[in-house]
């Protein structure tokens, strides 16, 4: 049974196999290659998207889960340029690898949008579930800060 | 000539990175793409009686299989050891049997369903312990006829490799009656790399020749051991390497290219491999377990009169980079310290599990733990403080190493003082909350893998450079800094116009691979050596230009002009593009190597490098607090001071050593690796293996140490593999000061420590290495006779 779904706000259709998970949709159906397939036991985070609103491992989540429902992945996270956590992560020389960034965004910015003043044992609970294994998470902490710094600067 | 290549230049992949573009080789296809799988064996230890993939060939949507048949040749970095399949011989659990490429996953999955083997099961070596008793099964027992690279380590039944280091005379030493003796062992288990990228090939046969895309950290390997496995002329091999994601060593070896390359050109088509999180647990070629007896004789003065150590090594069942790393034991084990005789022994031995392979300064991070440690036994049994044992004992100008080499500058002694002044800008954490607080600072001492490598940069009339190696990005981003500014700053413009050629063996030349600190040290010296070429090229042509001589120009930010107030000059791109009009377009190549530093004759026997070209030390220094209760470890703060050479780009360089440390991090407390008595890996993915998390870590504390003596061009050394180093070392010093107790084992997981604090862990004993030094030898050392 065919499963419909909005994907960074286009209709789109998977033919698959309900049980599919989302993320072999995603990648290997749409060609979105940005959600990374790590552990594919809902451990590292570097899948996450976000269905209809909430960080989702996308590993974990079969495709017919996610019918119906508003999908964005890291390619449709921004149509103008990069969000405030990825200028951030730029600037912060925050990237090595990169594999686990497009899951660090997603849950970033979904965490940024819900606590817009966070401390640095708030941000690092919320990167529980997101692993890396290049740097150390310390830049990554910054970036988050920083974006959370930047807005109570906007507001003096 | 002098360049000053130091920038803070943020990396351009970042921003592809950040937003899910970057097309890792997991993320790639070919119109008409096949999927390959590859069928593993079950069982540790069997004599292969059949594989018959008849049934499997048949089912729909198989295009191709491949077995032993199809893979004739061997390879090994140091003895060619390692056949492709297993051969009428198993010898671990997850050696590849057979591999089939299908239409989709699903049907090569099906297809290895129905392969049909039987292995008749052969008594297994799972523990060095097994593998050295008397009478154990041999997991080669046709050792003697495998190839051997022409450097005279000693070999015999299940030890692959021994290598030797005697200067001086160490029963001298510990007879005199002026010294204490203390004795140490240590043991370490296996460390994952938990790549995010598991290894993945896609690879095509066209013009009869093989194009591997994959992610590697080695494409001149991959392309040469893909040539031996298959039978085939290495120059039918051409390696192309897409971003990696994530290596740490994982990817310093051949691992799956081989059977994708086969089953492409078997079926005609594009072939896909991708190594499930499973397949990258089993065969993950681990930093390696090791067993470790060490003993000095020491005065009441720190003077370390003699010393002698056992170093074992488990390479698993092929030697690898093991019978490589038997090296490096004399150059950290054997290192960081002024040492008046020395004898090390370092067996590879041979056991029926997973093979091992490199990982982040490999060895050094275990003989760094176990040297540390045994240092710190020494001054507690001399009744020094232990800084100042150090103090008083680190290498200085003039110092001999191990191997004799005369090690030049004194670095570690002022960077133990840069240490004190980097720990006093912050406050003891100690707190009255029932936690043991405990506190150490250790050394260590590592190198940088200099080898060839080659490098090509064409001067593009636009004014921009091309700069052509056989560099991989792994995410460590010398690719994206350090190399393009050296360009840069060699030829006057902006490393963002330095446009920078990923690896392709057709187009580069030969180079070691990205690993041992090298990639901005040896392909740096080749690219700025090759970027000097142009260089003079161009200048050449504008003197002529303007009637000046080459001494008289200056090239800088984007011009060369007389040089002087008001001098008259040209954009280097109208340089570049008159030229390429008047001489054809200007390119330069550049070349690098070993220097080779000597060492003392006679003093190494089956050494692969007897002398470090360039020593790369650090000083670490952690507090630590242990829970009495749950015996868990937490790491309040950390330092390091690290030397550096020159630090191109302080950024990139401090990112590497927060995740250096961090790994390290979880190296001593809690990546733990287990192998059952039936040779199977006991972890399988992310929920068994645990590595560091956000919560895990602080913040850590970094004091780059520059101006030490280096060999490297401009006087950088490397600095991204370094700093993981001493991290097992601080820790197990600081647990050990906070507790009272003797660790001997990493890692410090709860349960460890709490038996540690009970009193239930047993002093380690290692029977398996003999007591007195010559009875651990296949042969007394000296050249190969």
């Amino acid at each position: 049974m065919p499963t419909d779904m909005t994907v960074n706000g286009e209709a789109r259709t998977s033919a698959r196999d309900p049980l599919t998970p989302l993320i072999d949709v995603l990648r290997d159906e749409f060609h979105l290659t940005g959600a990374k397939p790590v552990c594919r036991e809902g451990f590292c985070g570097a899948c996450t998207v976000l269905v209809d609103g909430e960080p989702t491992v996308s590993c974990l989540t079969p495709v017919a889960m996610a019918g119906d429902c508003d999908v964005v992945t890291i390619e449709g996270l921004s149509s103008c340029g990069l969000t405030d956590i990825q200028s951030r992560l730029e600037q912060g020389d925050a990237v090595q690898c990169g594999m686990c960034f497009p899951g660090m965004v997603m849950t970033l910015s979904h965490f940024l949008a819900h606590t817009p003043q966070p401390n640095r044992d708030e941000v690092r609970a919320a990167l529980t579930g997101n692993i890396c294994r290049c740097t150390g998470y310390e830049r990554i902490v910054e970036a988050a800060l920083a974006v959370a710094g930047g807005r109570a600067e906007g507001r003096r | 000539m002098t360049v000053d290549a130091v920038m803070e230049f943020r990396r351009r992949d970042a921003r592809d990175k950040l937003t899910g573009r970057t097309r890792y080789t997991i993320d790639r296809a070919a119109p008409g793409m096949l999927h390959a799988a590859v069928l593993r064996a079950e069982v540790a230890s069997g004599r292969l009686v059949t594989v018959d993939t008849s049934k499997a060939a048949a089912l729909p949507g198989v295009r191709a299989v491949a077995t032993a048949a199809d893979a004739p040749g061997r390879f090994g970095i140091g003895v060619s050891d390692h056949s492709l399949f297993a051969d009428g011989q198993v010898r671990y659990v997850g050696e590849p049997l057979a591999a089939v490429a299908a239409d989709t996953p699903e049907q090569a999955q099906a297809a290895l369903a129905a392969i049909e083997v039987a292995i008749e099961p052969l008594p297994a070596v799972v523990t060095m312990a097994e593998a050295l008793a008397p009478g154990a099964p041999l997991v080669h027992p046709d050792w003697q006829d495998y190839e051997v690279l022409p450097v005279g380590g000693a070999r015999a039944g299940n030890v692959a490799w021994e290598a030797t280091v005697v200067r001086g005379d160490v029963d001298a030493a510990f007879a005199r009656p002026d010294v204490t003796v203390v004795e140490s062992t240590f043991r370490v288990g296996r460390q994952n790399h938990m790549a995010f990228e598991p290894r993945a090939v896609v690879a095509r046969y066209e013009e009869d020749r093989f194009h591997i895309e994959t992610s590697t950290q080695v494409p001149w390997t991959i392309r040469n051991a893909t040539a031996r496995f298959l039978g085939v002329p290495a120059s039918q091999v051409r390696v192309t390497v897409p971003p990696v994601g994530g290596a740490f060593g994982l990817k310093f070896d051949v691992a799956i290219e081989p059977f994708a390359a086969l089953l492409a050109k078997k079926s005609g088509r594009a072939v896909r491999l991708v190594n499930s999180r499973e397949e990258e647990m089993l065969t993950c070629l681990f930093r390696e377990n090791a067993e470790i007896l060490i003993r000095s004789a020491v005065t009441s003065e720190g003077e370390i009169a003699g010393r002698e150590a056992v170093v074992l090594m488990d390479c698993g069942a092929h030697g690898g980079e093991q019978i490589f790393l038997t090296t490096m034991t004399a150059h950290t084990l054997g290192g960081n310290y002024k040492l008046g005789a020395v004898r090390l022994a370092t067996r590879a031995v041979y056991t029926n599990t997973p093979p091992n392979g490199a990982f982040r300064a490999c060895n050094g991070v275990y003989n760094t733990f176990a040297l540390e440690r045994h240092t710190d036994e020494i001054a507690a049994a001399i009744g020094m403080d232990p800084l100042e044992l150090r103090r008083r004992t680190v290498l200085g100008d003039g110092d001999l190493g191990a191997t004799g080499q005369v090690f030049e500058g004194d670095v570690l002694r002022p960077m133990l003082d840069r240490m004190e002044a980097l720990r006093a800008r912050t406050t003891p954490h100690e707190v009255d909350d029932g936690r043991l607080y405990g506190r150490a600072t250790t050394v260590g001492t590592w190198f940088v893998f200099t080898g060839p490598s080659a490098a090509t940069v064409n001067m593009n009339a636009d004014g921009s450079a091309t700069l052509v190696t056989s560099g991989v990005e792994i995410g460590s981003g010398s690719m994206m800094q350090g190399l393009p500014q050296i360009v840069a700053a060699t030829l006057g413009i902006r490393p963002e116009d330095v446009i920078v050629r990923q690896a392709d063996t057709d187009a580069a030349g030969y180079d070691v691979g990205v690993g041992g600190g090298r990639q901005t040290t040896s392909l740096g010296a080749a690219s700025l050596a090759a970027a000097q070429d142009v260089r003079a090229k161009l200048l050449a042509f504008a003197a002529q230009l303007l009637e000046a001589t080459p001494d008289d120009l200056v090239m800088a930010n984007g011009r060369i002009e007389i040089a002087g107030p008001n001098g008259k000059g040209f954009t280097i791109a109208e340089v570049a593009a008159r030229a390429q009009a008047a001489l054809g377009p200007i390119g330069g190549t550049g070349a690098a190597t070993r220097t080779g530093v000597p060492s003392m004759p006679g003093c190494v026997a089956g050494h692969f490098i007897d002398a470090i070209d360039i020593p790369v030390f650090a000083v670490h220094d952690c507090e630590v607090a242990v829970d009495r209760d749950t015996g868990h470890v937490e790491v309040l703060n950390y330092r390091v001071v690290q030397d550096v050479g020159r630090a191109l780009n302080r950024s990139a360089i401090g990112g590497q050593i927060q995740g250096g440390v961090v790994q390290g991090l979880g190296y001593a407390l809690h990546e733990e690796v287990s192998i059952d008595a039936l040779g199977h890996i006991r972890q399988c993915g992310f929920e068994t293996y645990r590595v560091p998390l956000a919560g895990d870590v602080v913040p850590v504390e970094v004091d780059l140490f520059e101006g030490a003596p280096s060999l490297g061009p401009l006087g950088i050394k490397g600095a991204g593999e370094v700093p993981i180093l001493n991290v097992g070392a601080t820790v197990a010093c600081a647990v050990a000061n906070a507790t009272g107790r003797r660790v001997q084992e990493l890692p410090l997981t709860p349960p460890r420590i709490l038996s540690l604090l009970l009193g239930r862990e047993p002093d380690l004993a290692l029977p398996h290495i003999q007591p007195a030094f010559a009875d651990n030898l296949l042969r007394p050392h000296g050249p190969e006779v």
